[in-house]
């Protein structure tokens, strides 16, 4: 799920910027934004940082005395991704192991669906394997399969969460897209 | 697994901060992304090199799960959606699953029929055709 996030956060500006006209300094700003959203990641609490969508307010600078930079507090608007137990997702299949497969979904990348939650589902080994059930529905690489989300885990030396996920439940399996 | 014992979004235990979230669907991530990615393309030769790894794979997912790609179709739907009494959550749900029918649109947001709430059939399938009637005149 992608979330509408506001956060405020404080953006250092080194002193040199600060004799720059009032637009030079607030794209000095709005960059070390972008630069701090994109090395974030993400967090356990909001997810995957993926876009700021508006710069909203930028606080009255305070001197730092010892370096001479000013800290701004600004308040932004952005977008986070993160999937709850219990959700229904759609996840592209992008490995298959006779256990199971990993599905990616928005920039999960390991979400995994192991062969004892994909009932009447057998494992068809070969150059590109497969699982394929009785009606000769196919889950592989690159098929999109709608999935529920059975629970979810926050790692954080990678900064990145990985999920398992079930296709026990109605209107689950394989999905043809147009 | 989860850190909450209780996560659980069918019945719509995802913490009081995400009920009051509001949520995206994809077809509105996919307009702000390919707008961002647009002007990016203005000023940079090379403007893959300029977003995060989360943004790229991010854009990649929502161009391909994207059921409604006209912004006014994008507007219609959540207009639709929002006069059902959902929450942000359920709402996208709906509008990214895309269920065809009443029993479907059930088994993907179990809590419509939960906690007490007003959501007959008859008032679901309208809005299911709604939907459809808006991805037909795209």
């Amino acid at each position: 799920m992608f979330l509408k996030v506001q956060l405020p956060w404080n953006m250092m500006i080194p002193a040199e910027n600060m004799d720059a006209k009032g637009l030079i300094l607030k794209r000095a700003i709005l960059v070390q934004l972008l630069d701090a959203f994109a090395s974030k990641k993400a967090t356990k609490e909001l997810g995957y940082y993926v876009a700021v969508t508006a710069l909203d307010k930028i606080g009255e600078g305070k001197i730092r005395e010892h370096t001479g930079e000013v800290l701004f507090p600004v308040m932004f608007s952005g977008m986070t991704f993160k999937i709850f137990k219990g959700e229904i997702i759609h996840g592209v299949v992008h490995k298959v192991l006779k256990h199971g497969v990993f599905m990616r979904c928005g920039p999960i990348e390991n979400v995994y669906l192991s062969y004892r939650k994909m009932p009447d589902y057998k494992y068809i080994p070969g150059e590109n394997p497969i699982f394929m059930n009785d009606k000769m529905s196919r889950i592989q690489v690159e098929a999109t399969v709608r999935v529920v989300v059975l629970g979810t885990k926050w790692m954080e030396a990678e900064r990145e969460f990985q999920a398992l996920a079930s296709l026990e439940g109605d209107y689950l399996g394989p999905i043809f897209e147009e | 697994m989860s850190g909450e014992e209780e996560e659980n979004a069918a019945e719509l235990k995802i913490g009081d901060e995400f009920l009051k979230a509001k949520c995206l669907m994809n077809c509105e991530v996919s307009l702000i992304l390919e707008h961002k990615y647009e002007q990016l393309q203005q000023v940079s030769e090379d403007p893959m090199n300029q977003v995060s790894q989360v943004f790229e794979k991010s854009l990649q997912y929502v161009k391909r799960f994207s059921r409604y790609k006209n912004p006014d179709a994008v507007r219609q739907v959540r207009e639709i959606l929002s006069r059902h009494q959902l929450t942000e959550f359920e709402l996208c749900v709906l509008g990214n699953l895309c269920p065809e029918t009443v029993e479907e649109a059930v088994a993907m947001v179990p809590s419509l029929k939960t906690k007490g709430r007003a959501h007959d059939d008859e008032a679901i399938e309208k809005m299911l055709n709604d939907l459809s009637l808006v991805k037909r005149f795209e």
